[in-house]
């Protein structure tokens, strides 16, 4: 019955919700799943032919080309389908931002310039409707991240199914720094901007020396209760990531150096737009990082046209390891394009593949959990009719934590009410021709 | 200068001589797998192109003497691409002051020197309809441009003989500009009676011209003289097609009715959000849409839109477009029109159709350009895979048979004017809302853009 | 001069302790000892430039009642005049600036009416007050005049401040006057245009501004014919309701009087020469600063320039044995490649056969002479150069046979100077204007480089300084007052608009820049704009950004009251 019904997705493109009863709704489930007959991108082991993915308990359970099959697993036979891991947009504002233009629809951007204690994860709508939205186009993983001042808050990595923030948690958080930046105001000299952006660097010093000192004091019994620099104190004991928003070359530069400076191990770097101008930089520093997006425009007049599509590749030539965001929220489901403009210029399929799956999730410190189709990782996955950077690839069933997704979302059920609308310019008319 | 295509320098030159006349190219494209959108899909074919319009389409045609040849073996060659809603190369793009400025026109404020235009023919993009903002409910005229990049006379972007087109805009935008400013429309109700309003006052004035026009006395009196209500009677006279800023379906249907009351005809909607709603009454009006392939959620009332509203609209027959309204989407339009394989499943020819011929007729300039056909302005785009494939990387681009990109000889820096007291590195990080041009300078704090889109 | 017509020199004494006055016919006497003893001056021996090219050496001019009373190498020396030796001094004709607002005083920016309808504000809010005469504007106070006058300038088409339609422009003479009316040569010479919205109401901006232009043009060209007919028969007519806006645009629409549009990038000139094509008037450009892509445009029409006497500071480029990126050496070449379009394009003007004057609107007068040497450094000719300033400039205001060249009957305008006018160490060491003569110390030269000399040091920021904020709505302006407080600075952000005054946050001044930061409510919404800048003398050049929208826009400020 379920092949039956998979079947009939593909070839007609309209999900269950076409199928559901009036008043019905559909609803997630878990359970013993077996994925057969499907093309397997492991991703991190190649690619299997005719593979088979048992999914039990919300975790993979076995993975290959002779796999047994459980009875009491589900079967589904995708019949030469791809299966691929869960894509993870490494940059959003799913669950934050409801609204763009709705202030009170819109939660990621707290009062204050030093603000890293100021929790994404809490403020996460796990019924916002881009969430169905964009896992139905397979990304099942989002880093969803605060913004505003030099220190707005700690982002959370979240999986794109659940009914709580904590269902949602996919077990990676970070801190989130906006380095200075020397870009934007253009009709400084240099030596101003130089000096503007010294003095940011100056108050980020001065917050770290203050968050290093307290991260010292901060077991003695007497020490005062200071939320931001026990946030902080979690980067300096190694124990949080720290995410650095960096763009233009130089502040990339500077941003390598003051890492150095400060010893920390555990750090991200954020948007690199100019990247591709201090590649070997960073790839000796080891910071890896997360780029995007993709489909930008070039940052400075003088560049060439599709300097942000090349970017990735640079880097990850250069040998950085990089990761790919939308930079979007209702349009996160744009991640697998962008991977597919930087796979066009110069970063080949494979890696814009690694770059929304594997590398993100190593790169946010769940590797050993997410990012691959690999026997104990926990089953985020989907299914596709065919390349998943296509456009004219379908995706067929997606599976986050194990569960299997209703393959619907309020798009789709408005494509489903308004394709052939009743009734149509006439009402009456309509009736009575039945 | 010597960054920019030799060709095009030598071109200038000439035209110099020629008193401002834009060039027209000779080449034969050959033996590409041409994409012709009116007639499907022609493999190892020829294009011919003479004095910059499509002669002659073709297996093995002869290259006439001294007829530059490429070859475009495995190249896919399809018409340039069309933006319907565009914002670069305007130097100005909101009059926001009041809410009708029909006198007002986008065609003063051209600016040939914006990056953008270069970056949009790298993206296969040879024609533009640089629209005025959506600040007023009727808002500028606006103007279609061919990307002649390196003329710095705007008069020599312009679209010759394409037909003149006006901004209307409904919904948040101008009611939020009546709430600042304290004056109406504030609401759906208002931005109605303004219309309204606005075409009896022309209907008035039309009126009083006739009677002086048809005195016969030599000490006949002009009646007060208005550039706005001239542009207005143009609208009613169907002298000017009206491209309406639009989300909401009963905002939408509400215009049609409006229009249908004064016997105007030519109409498109811009954004159109829920344009799907309403697809029947849209193809019974005869009315267009200009649609983005997916954006939505950036303001109440995109809030229920759909990635598929241009499948649903295509489906019903509505002339439908995929533009841009941003710097940034505009380099990739054919990627933009692609979506609509994976929302609705359209064919191929259904959405190259969204960004070629379907744009072309809402401008009214569907004669000209839109297809590859013979006859044709030799607007053309030439790409090394199918334009649809997103590994697609557009490789040429002509516009009248001149080639004014070329991804070969691409080199960075080909900015046509530099300010010599600028420092040398200015660094812009991408934000999609600063693309996004449609309220610029709408607000009554008028030192910044307080609104997107 | 009307001499006679000279009054209460005790209250003109107090303003202006700068000039000298003579006595008039009242019963006061001279208590100062200031006034010249005489009118008629005889410079001697001197290299005398009647025109470019047209040179007499050792020979001698004599200035009397305020004209040229005779010159040549045989001149008789009427007896009350005073004998200025000449030898090795130069003698040319006095400048003259086609477009300035040199004399006039800046008027109060209009307020923001309470009940303000944005759509069709009042016409002076609007900046539509065509009907406007600069004479109204006019000050002696003004430091303009001198500033001009001391650079060689002596003739100066002075147009009133404002915004798109300020009012007409006059021809005046910089000299020693009592009264404003005292410099007139002519006024209502020119109707005044520039791209300037109104804050906040319409026209906004470019797109307005172009509309509204070809509005006004059209309807005062039916007023124009309804008035005429009026006039020569009422009989049975409609009465015309007058309009003093229509009415300023009858000369203009009958080509009676040219309109000056205040035109500096081609963008700007294009958009002018555009409603020129459109409508037909006589038009000329002042400003001009970017002409290099239009030469052949310019050539072929009947438009009349008149190029900025501002030129772009010279890019600083690496030194050869920098060590810079190949990337970073091509972007320097670029820049370098536009600066240079910018200097040579006189001279390219001149080899195309246009003749040009300049305008000192935009320009600092301390750097004009600094620029012309820069135009001829770039092929403009000396010959061109000094005709632009003095003979073509008089043929283009239709004023050569009065002015403009050295020649008997001409009015007694000239520049004396030490040397050649272009070369580097010449200074000038009188100026003659309408025959009264000003007297200039050599003064030792500022060194060489910019910015370094007495001339730009910046004492101290207290003060009140108007600035105006360049953004896509218009340009914006209003008052900054800063005061000192200790050794930390504060001050108050006023606007022309009515808008409330914001307190500059954050002041900072340290090593020329000046930096700020205000915020106000948009909308239930706290905008912060943060600005900053370089202090250079008593302008302030910097960008306001709003960093929160990711827009900055360029802020210029100039003290007010420099002391």
């Amino acid at each position: 019955m379920k092949n039956l019904l998979s079947l009939l997705i593909v070839f007609t493109l309209i999900p269950l919700a076409g199928l559901a009863q009036d008043g019905s709704v559909e609803k997630a489930r878990g359970g013993k799943f077996a994925l057969t007959n499907a093309k397997i991108y492991t991703v991190t082991n190649g690619v299997i032919e005719n593979g088979t993915i048992i999914i039990n308990n919300g975790v993979i359970e076995a993975v290959g080309a002779n796999v047994n099959i459980p009875s009491d697993a589900e079967v589904f036979d995708y019949n030469g389908r791809e299966i691929y891991p869960g894509m993870i947009d490494s940059g959003t504002q799913l669950g934050l931002n409801e609204i763009g233009s709705i202030d009170e629809a819109q939660d990621y951007r707290e009062f204050g310039n030093v603000t890293p204690q100021m929790q994404a994860l809490t403020a996460v709508n796990p019924n916002s409707v881009a969430i169905p939205v964009t896992r139905v186009s397979g990304v099942t993983t989002a880093l969803t991240l605060p913004s505003g001042g030099v220190l707005p808050g700690t982002a959370a990595t979240i999986n794109l199914f659940g009914y709580t923030p904590d269902q949602m948690f996919a077990g990676s958080k970070g801190v989130v720094m906006n380095f200075p930046s020397s870009a934007r105001r253009r009709r400084q000299t240099q030596q101003q901007a130089e000096e503007a952006r010294k003095r940011a660097l100056e108050t980020i010093n001065e917050t770290w020396d203050r968050a290093e000192l307290y991260a010292k004091v901060q077991d003695s019994p007497d020490a005062r209760y200071y939320p931001e620099m026990e946030a902080l104190a979690e980067v300096v004991n190694g124990e949080m990531l720290l995410y650095i928003e960096v763009d233009a070359a130089k502040d990339i530069l500077s941003a390598i150096e003051w890492v150095e400076d400060r010893g920390y191990e555990k750090v991200v770097f954020m948007g690199v737009s100019e990247g591709w101008r201090v590649a070997e930089e960073l790839a000796e520093s080891g910071i890896p990082v997360i780029a995007g997006p993709v489909l930008s425009t070039p940052t400075r007049g003088s560049d060439n046209y599709d300097a942000a599509y090349a970017n990735p590749g640079v880097m990850q030539k250069a040998g950085v390891k990089v990761a790919l965001r939308s930079s979007d929220t209702e349009n996160s489901r744009n991640l697998p394009y962008n991977a597919g403009f930087a796979a066009a210029y110069g970063m080949g399929r494979e890696e814009a593949l690694k770059a929304i799956t594997i590398n993100a999730a190593e790169i946010m410190g769940v590797g050993d959990q997410l990012g691959s189709i690999e026997v104990g990782k926990k089953a985020n996955l989907f299914v596709a009719t065919g390349d998943p950077f296509q456009t004219s690839t379908d995706i067929v069933d997606v599976f986050i934590d194990g569960y299997l997704i209703p393959m619907t979302s309020r798009q789709l059920r408005l494509y489903d009410e308004f394709l052939n609308r009743t009734p149509g310019v006439q009402k009456n008319a309509e009736r009575t021709d039945g | 200068m010597k960054k920019f295509n030799l060709l095009i320098v030598l071109m200038l030159s000439a035209v110099t001589m020629l008193q401002a006349q834009v060039p027209k190219g000779d080449v034969l494209i050959k033996n590409g797998t041409v994409l012709t959108v009116t007639n499907g899909t022609l493999e190892n074919t020829d294009i011919l192109v003479r004095d910059g319009k499509i002669d002659r389409i073709g297996k093995n045609l002869r290259t006439p003497n001294g007829v530059e040849e490429i070859d475009a073996t495995g190249l896919f060659v399809m018409p340039g691409i069309i933006d319907a809603h565009s914002h670069i190369a305007g130097s100005a793009i909101n009059e926001g002051t009041s809410q009708v400025t029909s006198e007002v026109s986008m065609e003063d404020v051209v600016d040939p020197f914006d990056i953008s235009i270069y970056r949009a023919l790298a993206g296969g993009v040879t024609s533009i309809h640089l629209m005025h903002g959506s600040a007023n409910v009727i808002g500028g005229q606006n103007e279609t441009l061919k990307l002649r990049y390196g003329f710095t006379n705007p008069d020599d972007l312009r679209f010759e003989g394409a037909p003149r087109t006006i901004k209307f805009a409904l919904g948040e935008n101008p009611t939020r500009g009546g709430r600042r400013r304290g004056i109406q429309p504030q609401s759906r109700m208002g931005v109605e009676a303004m219309l309204r309003n606005s075409f009896n006052e022309a209907l008035e004035y039309q009126k009083k011209w006739e009677a002086y026009r048809a005195d016969n006395s030599r000490r006949k009196v002009a009646p007060e003289y208005s550039l706005r209500m001239e542009t207005l009677v143009d609208i009613l006279e169907g002298e000017v097609l009206v491209h309406c800023h639009s989300y909401r379906a009963d905002e939408i249907y509400m215009l049609m009715k409006v229009f249908q009351d004064f016997g105007i005809e030519k109409l498109t909607f811009q954004h159109a959000n829920e344009a799907y709603k309403v697809a029947p009454e849209l193809a019974a009006f005869g009315a267009g849409a200009s649609v983005f392939s997916d954006w939505w959620a950036y303001k109440l009332e995109v809030y229920y839109s759909t990635a598929y509203n241009a499948a649903i609209l295509t489906n019903n027959g509505v002339t439908t477009s995929i533009n841009s309204d941003s710097g940034e989407l505009i380099r990739h339009l054919f990627h933009e029109a692609a979506k609509t394989q994976k929302y609705g499943d359209l064919t191929d020819d259904e959405a190259l159709a969204l960004i070629t011929l379907n744009p072309a007729k809402q401008l009214g300039i569907d004669n000209r350009v839109g297809s590859i056909e013979e006859g044709k302005d030799a607007d053309i785009a030439i790409f090394d895979s199918h334009p649809l494939d997103i590994y697609a990387i557009p490789l040429m681009t002509f516009v009248d048979g001149v080639k004014y990109f070329d991804k070969a000889t691409d080199e960075k820096d080909q900015r046509l004017y530099i300010d010599p007291e600028s420092s040398i590195e200015v660094v812009q990080i991408f934000d999609r809302e600063t693309q996004h041009r449609c309220m610029e300078g709408a607000d009554l704090v008028d030192f910044f853009e307080l609104f997107n889109n | 001069m009307k001499l006679h017509l000279r009054k209460s020199i005790f209250r003109l004494l107090a303003l202006l302790p700068l000039l000298c006055i003579s006595l008039g016919l009242s019963a006061q006497s001279d208590p100062s000892g200031e006034s010249p003893a005489t009118r008629t001056y005889a410079i001697t021996n001197a290299t005398i430039v009647q025109a470019a090219g047209d040179t007499l050496m050792n020979a001698t001019i004599v200035f009397k009642n305020g004209l040229i009373r005779s010159l040549g190498t045989d001149v008789s020396i009427p007896g009350d005049a005073e004998v200025i030796d000449g030898t090795d001094m130069f003698v040319y004709p006095g400048f003259i600036d086609g477009m300035s607002y040199t004399g006039a005083v800046r008027p109060d920016s209009p307020e923001r009416p309470d009940d303000l309808f944005t759509p069709d504000p009042p016409n002076d809010y609007a900046g539509i007050t065509p009907e406007e005469q600069v004479t109204s504007q006019l000050s002696l106070e003004e430091n303009s005049i001198e500033d001009l006058r001391e650079i060689g300038f002596t003739v100066s088409h002075t147009v009133p401040y404002g915004r798109m339609l300020p009012g007409s422009g006059a021809l005046l003479l910089l000299n020693h006057a009592e009264h404003p009316d005292e410099m007139l040569i002519q006024d209502n010479v020119s109707m005044y245009t520039q791209f300037v919205g109104a804050p906040g109401a319409y026209p906004g901006n470019t797109l307005g501004i172009m509309a509204k232009f070809r509005d006004l043009y059209r309807n005062a060209t039916y007023s124009r014919q309804h008035a005429e007919m009026y006039a020569s028969n009422p009989a049975g007519m409609e009465r015309p309701t007058r309009d003093r806006v229509m009415e300023a645009f009858y000369p203009v629409v009958s080509n009676e009087k040219p309109i000056f549009y205040n035109a500096s990038s081609s963008l700007e000139a294009r958009r002018a020469i555009r409603l020129k094509n459109d409508l037909g008037f006589t038009l000329v450009l002042g400003n001009l600063e970017e002409g290099w892509g239009m030469i052949d445009e310019l050539k072929s029409s009947d438009i009349k320039v008149f190029m900025s006497l501002e030129l772009p500071d010279e890019p600083e480029n690496a030194d050869e044995d920098e060590e810079v990126t190949e990337e970073v050496r091509e972007l320097e070449e670029r820049r370098m490649e536009f600066y240079t379009k910018h200097v040579s394009q006189f001279g390219e003007m001149e080899k195309a056969g246009i003749k040009f004057g300049f305008s000192s609107i935009d320009a600092n007068s301390r750097d004009i002479h600094d620029n012309l040497r820069t135009m001829i450094a770039n092929g403009l000719s000396e010959t061109a150069a000094l005709n632009a300033l003095t003979r073509d400039a008089a043929e283009l205001l239709g004023i050569s046979e009065i002015t403009g060249s050295l020649s008997e009957g001409m009015i007694a305008n000239a520049v004396v100077a030490n040397g050649p006018i272009f070369d580097e160490d010449t200074q000038i060491r009188m100026v003659f204007a309408d025959g009264d003569k000003f007297d200039y110390e050599i003064r030792e030269r500022r060194s060489g480089g910019n910015g370094n000399g007495d001339a730009t040091a910046t004492s101290g920021i207290e003060g009140t300084w108007r600035y105006t904020i360049e953004s896509p709505q218009g340009e914006q302006g209003g008052t900054m007052v800063i005061e000192k407080d200790g050794d930390d600075y504060t001050g108050t952000l006023t606007s022309d608009d009515g808008a409330p005054d914001q307190e500059m946050e954050n002041l900072t001044f340290v090593n020329n820049s000046l930096s700020f930061d205000f915020s106000f409510d948009g909308g239930g919404q706290t905008i912060t704009i943060v600005v900053v800048g370089t202090v250079t003398g008593t302008e302030y050049d910097a960008e306001a950004s709003i960093s929160a929208f990711n827009v900055s826009f360029p802020l210029t400020a100039y003290k007010e009251d420099p002391q």
